[in-house]
């Protein structure tokens, strides 16, 4: 037992690390690092750089990464996120998740050459060996190292937060901004600072967590994101209460372990920091305190002319059924109806992201839940119950959509955005992981589907269906956008409260509309399913929905051409690209989410608003001799793309 | 007189030490204006927002045509006749006029959100946009306006929802003297039970609270006039009354009432 309690204590001590610098960053500046596991494990990649690949002296090499490196990295982000302070927090919340997949991509670029590399062995900072605590009881040094300098830098941070000025300024930061203004601390000021710390307390706990194991690519990030329980614990801005709440997490697991480790319950500890996260999640619900309530909400546009809309969308479906299956080959045939199938998924996003403010991270979940119901139904019941498992599919996803949305959706978008992130991670380590539910790792056959007569088991068959759904989809969806639904949509995002003292219930609206995506998703999922003809588990994990987010942002959230730009970056995965495109592909999408989330018509928008730049600037140049500059020049908006 | 449409009595409100709203008493009569003034800071557009149901207050009750409302959500209120302006303006930026106004309608009657009634809703609107010769801007989106015709569509947006309270906070703020006179002579006008903007089912003049820095136009049209500061009521009553009272000259020191 005691030797559990220490193994907890010390995992503990690391999430503790972790839950204070996401609490530093959210409480002084408003955001919410989700990229916090990515810049962890960016930092333990580049010590073991520094150590072991270079072979440079531990003490030089740990004051190299957190007095330089890591403070460097910090003042970056500080920058990055200042420069977005005026945005809304739905773009900052896409940001980040932006980072997030950066610096996960580009480890794997950097530092991953072979597919062994992902794994490195990375020995202690301390140093080896262990003492006896009593008589069959041991600690290693590794693990007393760690928690004594948890302690510390805990204890540092609450010193310096209580007598220093700037700690001062940072505490008053949280309750009055103005008052900040006037101890005379300049706002970047404590921003910065705030962000070097938590950059530094991100190294350590990455270096800490990864020599205890090894440095893993895609497991570090997720344990970093077990400290995200206890950060909300400490409602985002207790850092005693973090401290507390991670050393409690930790011990829980730990002991679990000790009793529960076998049968059904071997799960439960790995899920156990995600459910922790949501629970916290409903328990506070309005008590967390939003360190900034006042953002603006990025507006779109409304367009003004729908058929333009609904013509191009109407042209573009009937050239896909007529010329389609007759231009390519068959295999890209299937691959473009997996595609369209994906790009059913990314209409729930742009209606949840970009027409109603709202981030989820779960859609691929709830796809999944389509996915899985229906191989399931079609296993048991046969072919010709396709549609009845896709309609089974629904009735799961709803109930559950709901249990995600109710507690969250009272709250503003982050923490949607953060209750649907634990939701993806227990589907992971839960839902999607029992073998009797996914068929494991190897998933599900779905060989055969039928609607009626019709059989779905040739590439060009599916490439119907799922064209025909992607485009009734799309079509309906604008017809709701220019409705009165898609003006309460609206109203909601762009004001909600107005919307609400002129009569819409937020929470209604929010709820109605999150269910309705996730049903959507769900029979995104089942044509996935359909499709794939194999459905396995990581093709729905919360990577999967992270990845949709991004390509939505890049091809446009508020607009139904950027869902079919999403599915598009789906179909390069799947064809003979060059191994290039594939290889830096992420890496493109970290950056571009990063650029261009501000704009929510996406990278059309930005595209041609750089033509209108250029060519305005031609103009002017052919015919400067002529023309006075006007002192004030609008920018060319005349033409809004509708679709 | 009659029985007031909306009562809220010992309203307090506090962010942390700070005491917003302290104790405070209003009545709102069912017709005409009432006015409600004071120094900024003094915690009036604070007291809006308790009387909407966007902030819960510290401890107090608010009464509406003889129901307690104090735990109503802001929905429920607006669905009750209760409708207001922002002093910083919240308009749906990303829509048109005529949309900022269709949806103001479609959310104040049940099932609006499916499309129901909506001729009549767009007869509504069209006679609110004519009412208030925004006619010009209608196609235009909000976000682009400047903030006269912005409080304009505010207080279109809430005419078409056919309120029997209607909540004004500062709604000549930003506005230049002809503006305001334009403003003045168009709350006057739809204030008036003759004239007001009559729907179907003949709910008429809305009774009006409003905030309002000039403190002439207020002693214009108000019949009442309670009067804030600090977050304290420090007087209640007819306009000559108020203008009057020392504790009122003494808050606008050196800005005599009228
Ligand atoms: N959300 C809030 N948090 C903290 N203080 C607030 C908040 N809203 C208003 N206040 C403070 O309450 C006081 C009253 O503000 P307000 O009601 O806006 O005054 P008025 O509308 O009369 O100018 C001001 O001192 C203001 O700073
Ligand atoms: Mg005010």
């Amino acid at each position: 037992m005691l030797q559990f309690i220490v193994l907890g204590l010390f995992a503990g001590s690391i999430y503790a690390l972790a839950s204070l610098g996401i609490v530093l960053t959210y409480k002084t500046t408003g955001v919410f690092n989700f990229a916090y596991g990515g810049i962890a494990m960016f930092c333990a990649y580049v010590f073991w750089q520094l150590r072991d690949g270079w072979g440079l002296d531990q003490w030089i090499a740990i004051p190299l990464l957190l007095l330089v490196i890591a403070p460097l990295l910090g003042l970056i982000l500080e920058l990055l996120f200042r420069l977005l302070s005026q945005q809304s927090a739905e773009v900052q919340i896409v940001v980040c998740l932006g980072v997030l997949a950066f610096f996960t991509t580009i480890v794997n670029l950097v530092f991953v050459r072979h597919p062994d590399d992902s794994v490195r062995n990375l020995s202690t900072v301390f140093s080896h060996g262990s003492f006896g605590l009593t008589s069959n009881v041991s600690v290693t040094w590794n693990e007393a190292g760690t928690f004594i300098l948890a302690i510390v830098m805990g204890l540092g941070l609450y010193a310096m937060q209580r007598w220093t000025r700037l700690g001062t300024a940072m505490r008053a930061v949280v309750d009055n901004r103005d008052l900040a203004g006037l101890i005379a601390v300049n706002a970047r000021t404590i921003g910065r600072a705030a962000w070097i710390i938590s950059t530094v307390f991100a190294a350590v706990a990455g270096v800490l967590l990864s020599v205890q194991e090894n440095l893993v690519t895609y497991v570090l990030p997720f344990l970093v994101i077990y400290s995200f329980a206890p950060a909300v614990f400490g409602r985002l801005t207790n850092l005693g209460l973090a401290f507390a709440g991670s050393l409690t997490l930790g011990l829980t697991i730990n002991i679990l372990q000790k009793y529960g480790s076998s049968g059904s319950l071997a799960k439960f500890e790995t899920s156990l920091p995600y459910l922790a996260l949501f629970v916290l999640l409903v328990v506070y619900g309005k008590r967390l305190t939003e360190v900034k309530s006042s953002l603006r909400a990025t507006t779109s546009r409304a367009v003004a002319d729908p058929w333009r809309g609904y013509v191009v969308g109407a042209v573009a479906l009937i050239l896909a059924l007529v010329l389609g299956p007759q231009v390519f080959a068959d295999s890209t045939v299937g691959a473009l109806a997996q595609a369209m199938a994906y790009g059913v998924v990314a209409i729930t996003v742009v209606v949840l992201t970009g027409w109603t403010g709202q981030i989820s991270i779960a859609q691929m979940s709830f796809a999944g839940v389509g996915a899985f119901t229906t191989a399931h139904t079609v296993a048991s019941l046969g072919a010709l119950y396709f549609p009845l498992g896709v309609l089974f599919g629904i009735l799961i996803a709803v109930p559950v959509s709901l249990l995600v949305g109710i507690p969250s959706l009272r709250l503003s978008g982050l923490f949607l955005a953060l209750a649907t992130m634990a939701f993806a991670l227990v589907m992971d380590s839960i839902v999607f992981a029992s073998a009797s539910i996914s068929g494991g790792l190897t998933g599900l056959d779905l060989t055969e589907a039928k609607l009626g007569p019709i059989s779905f088991d040739t590439a060009t068959s599916q490439y119907y269906l799922c064209a025909v759904a992607l485009g009734v989809t799309g079509l309906f969806a604008l017809w709701l956008r220019h409705g009165p639904v898609g003006r309460r949509l609206q109203m909601v995002r762009d004001s909600p409260n107005a919307a609400a003292t002129l009569g819409a219930s937020l929470t209604v609206t929010k709820l109605a509309v999150f269910a309705a995506c996730a049903a959507i998703a769900a029979v995104g999922g089942a044509l996935l399913a359909v499709t794939q003809q194999t459905v396995i588990p990581a093709n729905f994990s919360f990577d999967t929905s992270l990845q949709l987010l991004l390509v939505v942002v890049i091809g446009g959230r508020t607009l139904i051409s950027g869902a079919v730009i999403a599915a598009g970056f789906y179909v390069v995965r799947l064809l003979p690209v060059p191994a290039t495109v594939n290889k830096y592909l992420p890496l493109g999408i970290a950056l571009a989410v990063i650029a261009i989330a501000q704009e929510p018509d996406g990278i059309g928008r930005v595209m041609l608003n750089q033509f209108q730049k250029s060519a305005a600037l031609l103009y002017r140049i052919g015919r400067r001799p002529r023309t006075p500059v006007a002192g004030r020049t609008s920018s060319p908006q005349a033409v809004r793309p509708s679709v | 007189m009659s029985e007031p449409l909306l009562t809220a009595s010992g309203i307090t409100v506090r962010f942390g030490g700070l005491v917003a709203n302290d104790n405070i008493d209003l009545e709102v009569a069912p017709v005409g204006i009432t006015g409600l003034i004071g120094p900024n800071g003094a915690g009036k557009t604070t007291l809006f927002n308790v009387l909407t149901g966007l902030n819960r207050p510290t401890s107090g009750s608010v009464a509406y045509d003889g129901q307690d409302i104090s735990r109503w959500s802001p929905h429920r209120r607006a669905r009750a006749g209760m409708s207001r302006t922002f002093q910083r303006l919240e308009l749906f930026g990303g829509m048109t006029v005529r949309d900022n106004l269709l949806a103001a309608w479609e959310a104040s009657i049940p099932g609006g959100v499916m499309g129901r009634r909506q001729s009549e809703g767009r007869q509504l609107v069209d006679e609110v946009i004519a009412r208030l010769q925004l006619g010009a801007v209608a196609g235009r989106q909000t976000g682009e306006l400047p903030t006269g015709i912005g409080r304009m569509v505010e207080l279109g947006r809430a005419l078409c929802t056919r309120p029997r309270l209607l909540l004004l906070d500062e709604p000549s703020s930003g506005l230049d003297a002809k503006e305001t006179a334009h403003f003045k002579e168009i709350l006057v006008e739809v204030t008036d039970p003759e004239q007001a903007v009559q729907s179907e089912d003949g709910r008429g003049a809305p009774a009006v609270l409003m905030v309002e820095h000039d403190v002439r136009l207020v002693m214009d049209v108000c019949r009442m006039i309670t009067v804030l500061d600090f977050g304290k009521r420090i007087a209640c009553g007819a306009p000559d009354e108020v203008r009057n009272d020392p504790a009122v000259i003494a808050a606008y020191l050196g800005e005599p009432a009228a």
